[in-house]
C-alpha cells in the first residue's frame, strides 16, 4: 500500500468527507450562445478534502474551473467559499479569499526565473505599491526578505533548487506544473483547484507531485483536481465526481464510481 | 559649434524622457501606447500657460507632470477592457483629439498661432547658458532614469513583467493587473508631460503642429532600435534616432535640390521604413525579447 | 447651413467613410488586423485620380485609373510586407501598416509637395429634386460610390472568390483545410481593398482637396465605423459609415468644425465599452 493509499484508508481523506464544505458549486448552468456547456452542475469540496473531477474531453471540466475561479461568468447558479457566495468577486479577488487554481496548459511567467515566479505570488508586498517603493524602502526590503525566506522553503518543498534561477520558459512541462503548484502555495490558499496536474509529466514526477499534494492536504488545504490519468487520481483522492456533456453523471468513492456502468459508457463507449 | 552640440544634446535628453516613459509602458508592461505625443502636448501647454502667468518654471513643470498623469487615467481604464490593437488605436485617437483641441480652443491655447515667449529653462544667452540648460536637462533625465530603474527592478516591476507575460495568471495569484496597468500608464504619461514641458521651455514657443503623431512613432522606433525592455535601450535608441535625424538635416544641406519641406517628408518615410523593417526582420525588437531584465 | 444641407454633406461623407470602413472590416475579418495604411491609400487614390483627371478630364477615366493604381499599390503592400508577416500578432501587422502609411505619405509629399491641390471641375447649376438642391457632381459621386459598393457586395456574395473570402473570415483553419488557397484569397482581398479606398479617395479629393494628410483624417472615423458596424459585417461597415457621416455633419453646429472627428472617437470609445461587437458583428474577442 503506498503512501497515498494509506492516507486515503486512514483518517486522511475519507472521514473528512463529512466535514462542512469549503467550496460549494450550486446549480451552475453555462450557455455559450446556443451551446450548453454545463447544466445544473452542483458539487462540493469538504474542508480538508481531496476531490477529483473527471470526464471525457470537452465535458466541461475546465469551463467549470473557470466559472468557479471567476474567469467566466455562469449563466445561472452560485459558487460559495466557506458558505459565502463569491459570485460578485473578480478572479483576483477570489484568489485573495483563498481559492486558487492552476492551468491545464501552464501559464508560467516565462521571462521571470523560477524564484521570481514564486516571489511574484507572495501576497501583500509593500514593494508592489509605488508609494512604499519610494517612501518606505526599509519596509519593502524587510518584506522582500521575508518573502524570499518563504520562497526558499517552497523551493525546497518542491525540490526545485537546481533550476531556481532559470527563466521559467525554459522548464520542462512537468517542472512548469510543479512551478504552478509552488506559485499557488505562496498565496496561502485554503482551496487549490488543479487543472490536469499530471498531464505531460513523467511518472516519477507524478509520484512526487502526489506526495506534495498529500502533504499540503495534511496541512489543511483542500483540493479539487481535474485529471485524465485515472490511475494517478485514484491514488490521490477520496471522492470522484464524473462529468459528461456538461452534467454530473456519478459521484462517490473512486472504486465505486469507476465501476459505474454510466461512467464506463461515457469513457469507454460501453460496459466493460 | 558648442551651441549646436548643446542643442542636439538638449533635444536628445528631452526625447530620452519620452522613450523612458514608453519603455515603462511597453517594454516592461507590454502596453501598446500610440498616444505619447498627446501627453507630451498636454505637458507642454500646461507648463507654458502656467509659466506665462507668472508661475516659476519648476512648479509649472511639476504641474505639467501631474496634469499629464491625471489625463492618462481614462486611457488606463480603456486599457483594462480592450485587447492590444484596439487599445493602440484608441490611444492614437486620443492623441489626435488632443491636437484638435489645442488647435480649436483658441481662448486657451491661442489656436494655430500657439504660445510664444515662454519663459526659458534658464534665463541667459550665450554658450554658458546653453551648457547650464544641458546640465539641468541632464539632471532631470538622470532622475527619470533612476525612477524608472527603481520601478522596473522591484516587486512592482516583477508584477508588471508578469502581466506582460501572462495577465490571467497574475489574476490567478490574487493580484489585480488593472491597478498596475493604470499606474504604469499614469507614470509614463507624467514623464511624457515633463518632457513636453521642458521642450516648451527650451524652444520657448509651441504650436499644435509640433505635436503630430509622427513624434509618437519617432519614440517607438527609438525604443525598438535600442532594445525593448531595458532602460539602457531607451537611452541608446534615442541617441541613434537623434543621430539619424540630425544627419538627415546635414544631408539636406549637401543635396540642394531637396528642400526642407521635402526633408520632412523624407523623415516620415524613413520612420515608416524603419517600422516596417523592424517588424519584419527584428521581431524581438517589437514583440519583446525581454530576456535581460 | 440648413439641416438638409448638412444631411446631404453627411451622406456624402458617410459614403466615403463607409467605403473606407468596408475596406477596414474586410481586412480585419480576413487578414485579422486593423489596417492603418487605409488612410494613406485613400490619399494615394486621390492623387492618382487627380493625375488622370488633369490628363483626360473624364470622370470615368479618373475613377478607373485611381482604382487600378491603388489596387496595384495594395497588392504590392501585401506581397512586400503583409505576406511576410502572416501568422504574426495583429499588433505587428498594425505597426507595419502604420509604417507603410508613412512611406506612402512620404512619397506623395516628395513627389507632389505639401500644397493642397484641387480637382478643377466646372461648377454647374444644381438640380432641384423634390425641392432639394443637389449638385450634379455630388450626385455622380454618390452614384459612383453606390455602384462601387454594389460591385463589392456582388463580389463578396455572388462570386466564388468572394465566397472563399467569407470562408476565410469565418474560420481560416477550416478554410485552409477545405482547400481554399489563402494566397489567392489574400490577393483578391487586397485588390478589393485598393479599389474601395481609391473610390473613397477620389470622392474625398473631389469634394474637398487633395493633400498628403487628408486620408489620415479619415482613418479614425473609418475605424470607428468598422467597429460600430461590427467587425466582419460589410453591411454594418457601410451603414455605420453613413450614420457616422451624417452624425458628424449634424454635430458641426454644436461642436464646431474642427471637432468633427472627435465625434467618431466618442462613438468608437462608447461602442467598445458598451457593445463591443457593434451593430451586426458576432461576439468578438475585444478583451
Amino acid at each position: 500500500m503506498n503512501d497515498a493509499e494509506h492516507h486515503n484508508a486512514t483518517t486522511g481523506g475519507r472521514s473528512k468527507l463529512d466535514a462542512p464544505s469549503v467550496l460549494e458549486v450550486a446549480h451552475v448552468d453555462k450557455y455559450f450562445g446556443g451551446f450548453c456547456a454545463l447544466r445544473d452542475v452542483s458539487l462540493n469540496v469538504p474542508a480538508g478534502g481531496l476531490v477529483g473531477l473527471i470526464g471525457p474531453n470537452g465535458a466541461g471540466k475546465s469551463t467549470l474551473f473557470s466559472i468557479i475561479t471567476g474567469f467566466i461568468a455562469p449563466s445561472q447558479g452560485t459558487v460559495s467559499l466557506r458558505g459565502r457566495p463569491v459570485d460578485t468577486l473578480s478572479p483576483f479577488e477570489r484568489a485573495r479569499t483563498g481559492m486558487v487554481r492552476t492551468f491545464q496548459v501552464p501559464r508560467e511567467f516565462g521571462h521571470l526565473s523560477v524564484r521570481e515566479n514564486l516571489m511574484a505570488a507572495v501576497p501583500d508586498q509593500a514593494g508592489e505599491r509605488l508609494f512604499d517603493l519610494f517612501f518606505r524602502p526599509q519596509r519593502v526590503r524587510i518584506q522582500e526578505q521575508e518573502g524570499a525566506a518563504l520562497v526558499e522553503e517552497t523551493i525546497d518543498f518542491l525540490k526545485l533548487k537546481r533550476i531556481a534561477d532559470q527563466p521559467a520558459a525554459k522548464l520542462s512541462g512537468g517542472q512548469k506544473k510543479l512551478l504552478e503548484l509552488g506559485r499557488v502555495m505562496m498565496t496561502r490558499p485554503s482551496v487549490i483547484l488543479l487543472d490536469e496536474p499530471f498531464s505531460g509529466v513523467n511518472p516519477v514526477l507524478i509520484a512526487e507531485i502526489i506526495d506534495r499534494i498529500i502533504e499540503l492536504n495534511e496541512r489543511g488545504i483542500s483540493f479539487l483536481v481535474i485529471e485524465h490519468d485515472l490511475e494517478a487520481l485514484t491514488r490521490l483522492v477520496a471522492r470522484l465526481t464524473v462529468i459528461d456533456y456538461g452534467t454530473i453523471i456519478a459521484e462517490g468513492a473512486p472504486q465505486a464510481v469507476l465501476a459505474d456502468a454510466r461512467v464506463r459508457a461515457a469513457y469507454l463507449g460501453g460496459p466493460a | 559649434m558648442d551651441a549646436y552640440l548643446a542643442a542636439i544634446v538638449s533635444v536628445t535628453l528631452i526625447h530620452v524622457l519620452l522613450a523612458l516613459g514608453l519603455t515603462l509602458q511597453y517594454g516592461f508592461t507590454g502596453l501598446i501606447n500610440f498616444g505619447m505625443v498627446g501627453f507630451f502636448a498636454i505637458g507642454a501647454y500646461t507648463s507654458a500657460l502656467l509659466a506665462l502667468h507668472g508661475v516659476p518654471v519648476v512648479l509649472s513643470v511639476t504641474a505639467a507632470a501631474v496634469v499629464a498623469g491625471v489625463s492618462a487615467w481614462p486611457i488606463g481604464l480603456a486599457s483594462l477592457r480592450l485587447r492590444d490593437d484596439y487599445f493602440a488605436i484608441v490611444t492614437l485617437g486620443f492623441a489626435e483629439i488632443v491636437r484638435l483641441a489645442l488647435t480649436s480652443e483658441k481662448w486657451l491655447t491661442n489656436g494655430v498661432q500657439g504660445l510664444s515667449r515662454i519663459p526659458p529653462i534658464y534665463e541667459g544667452t550665450g554658450t554658458a547658458a546653453a551648457f547650464i540648460i544641458v546640465a539641468i536637462l541632464l539632471a532631470v533625465t538622470a532622475a527619470a532614469i533612476f525612477l524608472i530603474h527603481r520601478v522596473a527592478y522591484s516587486p512592482f516591476g516583477r508584477i508588471i513583467a508578469a502581466i506582460r507575460d501572462n495577465e490571467e495568471a497574475v489574476q490567478a495569484i490574487g493580484k489585480d493587473p488593472a491597478r498596475f496597468k493604470i499606474q504604469v500608464l499614469i507614470v509614463g504619461s507624467a514623464l511624457a508631460g515633463v518632457a513636453g514641458a521642458l521642450s516648451a521651455h527650451y524652444v520657448t514657443y509651441i504650436v499644435p503642429e509640433q505635436f503630430m503623431a509622427l513624434t509618437t512613432f519617432y519614440v517607438w522606433v527609438a525604443v525598438i532600435m535600442g532594445g525593448v525592455g531595458r532602460v539602457s535601450g531607451a537611452v541608446v535608441g534615442t541617441a541613434i534616432l537623434m543621430f539619424f535625424l540630425e544627419g538627415s538635416r546635414f544631408l539636406g544641406d549637401f543635396l540642394p535640390w531637396i528642400s526642407s519641406v521635402h526633408m520632412a517628408s523624407i523623415r516620415i518615410g524613413v520612420v515608416g521604413l524603419a517600422l516596417v523593417l523592424f517588424t519584419i526582420y527584428r521581431p524581438q525588437g517589437l514583440m519583446g525579447d525581454f530576456t535581460k531584465r | 447651413m440648413t439641416y438638409l444641407a448638412l444631411v446631404q454633406n453627411g451622406i456624402a461623407q458617410g459614403l466615403i467613410i463607409g467605403l473606407a470602413a468596408l475596406s477596414m472590416t474586410l481586412v480585419f475579418a480576413i487578414a485579422r488586423f486593423p489596417n492603418a495604411a487605409a488612410g494613406d491609400m485613400l490619399t494615394f487614390g486621390g492623387y492618382a485620380g487627380l493625375f488622370a483627371f488633369n490628363a483626360t478630364g473624364s470622370l470615368l477615366a479618373t475613377g478607373l485609373f485611381a482604382i487600378i493604381a491603388t489596387a496595384l499599390l495594395s497588392l504590392a503592400m501585401y506581397y512586400a510586407v503583409f505576406r511576410r508577416l502572416a501568422g504574426r500578432s495583429s499588433v505587428s501587422l498594425l505597426v507595419a501598416s502604420i509604417g507603410i502609411g508613412f512611406m506612402i505619405r512620404a512619397v506623395l509629399g516628395v513627389s507632389f509637395g505639401h500644397g493642397q491641390l484641387v480637382f478643377e471641375i466646372e461648377l454647374t447649376r444644381p438640380y432641384i429634386i423634390g425641392g432639394i438642391r443637389v449638385s450634379p457632381l455630388d450626385l455622380k459621386l454618390a452614384l459612383s460610390a453606390l455602384a462601387t459598393l454594389a460591385a463589392a457586395f456582388g463580389i463578396l456574395y455572388m462570386s466564388s472568390i468572394g465566397r472563399q473570402m467569407r470562408a476565410v473570415a469565418d474560420n481560416s483553419d477550416l478554410a485552409r483545410v477545405s482547400g481554399i488557397r489563402s494566397e489567392r484569397v489574400m490577393a483578391a482581398l487586397w485588390l478589393l481593398v485598393g479599389a474601395l479606398t481609391a473610390v473613397a479617395g477620389v470622392m474625398l479629393g473631389m469634394a474637398t482637396i487633395v493633400a498628403p494628410e487628408v486620408g489620415w483624417e479619415i482613418l479614425l472615423p473609418a475605424f470607428a465605423a468598422a467597429i460600430f458596424g461590427g467587425i466582419g459585417s460589410p453591411i454594418g461597415a457601410v451603414a455605420a459609415g453613413l450614420i457616422l457621416g451624417v452624425t458628424q455633419e449634424l454635430s458641426t453646429p454644436f461642436v464646431g468644425f474642427t471637432y468633427k472627428i472627435a465625434v467618431s472617437f466618442v462613438v468608437l470609445c462608447t461602442v467598445l465599452v458598451m457593445r463591443p461587437r457593434g451593430l451586426f458583428g458576432k461576439a468578438e474577442a475585444v478583451r
